[in-house]
């Protein structure tokens, strides 16, 4: 998220600018870079984590990390870049720690009027916001069934259309990992759906 | 009845002949072949299904209300410690001068040659001095009577 729009009434910094303002001691910079990446970072954090209050504590954590780190930071890859792969691994990271498994059974998701064809077949509309809440449960109930790091890999490349290269800047893993990772996580993942299907043709 | 009869005849004869339950070589194999070519196309679609579905799901980017405050407000409690921890950081900061301060004592004394005749008079000299003083009262005493 590089703040290159200058419009003429407001100065707009850029990340590396700020960064470098907050390293010297202007603490109150920090805020608009938290402002600036917050809504991203929330994103990211309940892709991992359903209940609302895990994904508040992950990017606070987040934040907090980056600004004790902020110095660290060399300035020769993007500042995005780098924030977002501190990010990835704090949520990896929480993730390990809270082995968070879904309280949400696959039984629970199952709905005697809707079959799992016609529930995917529709994206709930943006105004729709209990439809978008369900649908989300759904996908967060099947990716929840699968390891932590398959989860990650395949979120990063599936659902976010990532590339192998980046997934690697992103991890901090070797490309052979990534690559043994990517499959695994689309074999759990099918394993997960198959679950689901035949839950479905029990019922 | 001639119907009947020959219905009988037939039935019994029907009876008679075995069933043919013989099965053409690899028709399991092919039969589960088609069902796993089924279940695999049913399960591959869905998990392909599931994919774009996800995908196609926007993000929930919503932020608490004034989140980066409550933010802000922990990282200036981070960088204002309180006296206690600034106590500890102080003495932890001391230790290396006073080991140091410690070892150079402990150099010096040991290292300077003890002059024992000095230390011996100086020792004769107290307790000679220190008897004077203790009997003085009693050599008054002697003096009185």
């Amino acid at each position: 998220m590089q703040a290159t729009e200058n419009s003429p009434e407001t100065d707009v910094r850029t990340d590396e600018e700020l960064v470098r303002i907050v390293v010297d001691g202007d603490v109150d910079c920090f805020e608009e870079l938290i402002t600036r990446y917050q809504p991203r970072v929330f994103g990211m954090a309940r892709k991992y984590f359903r209940n609302e209050s895990d994904a508040e504590d992950v990017v606070q954590t987040i934040f907090t990390k980056t600004f004790q780190k902020l110095s660290s930071y060399k300035g020769t890859a993007p500042f995005e870049h780098w924030f977002m792969r501190l990010s990835l691994n704090a949520c990896y990271d929480a993730l390990r720690r809270k082995r968070n498994r879904p309280d949400q059974t696959i039984s629970d998701m199952l709905f005697d009027d809707e079959s799992w064809q016609d529930r995917l077949s529709n994206i709930p509309d943006a105004s729709d916001r209990v439809g978008l809440e369900e649908a989300r449960e759904l996908v967060y109930t099947v990716l929840g069934q699968i390891s932590d790091r398959a989860r990650i890999v395949l979120t990063l490349q599936e659902l976010e259309g990532r590339s192998i290269r980046e997934i690697t800047e992103i991890t901090g893993w070797s490309e052979s990992l990534v690559k043994v990772q990517a499959f695994r996580a689309r074999k759990e993942m099918r394993a997960s759906v198959e679950r689901f299907l035949m839950k479905e043709k029990k019922l | 009845m001639k119907v009947n009869e020959t219905e009988q005849q037939f039935l019994k004869l029907a009876k008679t002949v075995q069933t043919d339950e013989r099965v053409p070589d690899g028709f399991s194999a092919l039969v589960m072949d088609r069902v796993m070519e089924q279940h695999a196309l049913e399960t591959h679609s869905a998990d392909e299904q599931f994919l774009r579905f996800a995908r196609n799901l926007p993000a929930n980017e919503n932020v608490p209300y004034a989140f980066e405050k409550r933010i802000m407000a922990c990282l200036r409690e981070l960088l204002t410690p309180d006296p206690l921890t600034l106590w500890s950081r102080m003495l932890w900061r001391a230790v290396a001068p006073c080991l140091g301060v410690m070892i150079l004592v402990v150099l010096f004394s040991s290292g300077e040659p003890v002059d024992t005749s000095a230390g011996q008079a100086a020792g004769e000299l107290d307790t000679a001095d220190f008897e004077t003083v203790i009997l003085a009262s009693f050599d008054d005493l002697e003096n009185t009577w």
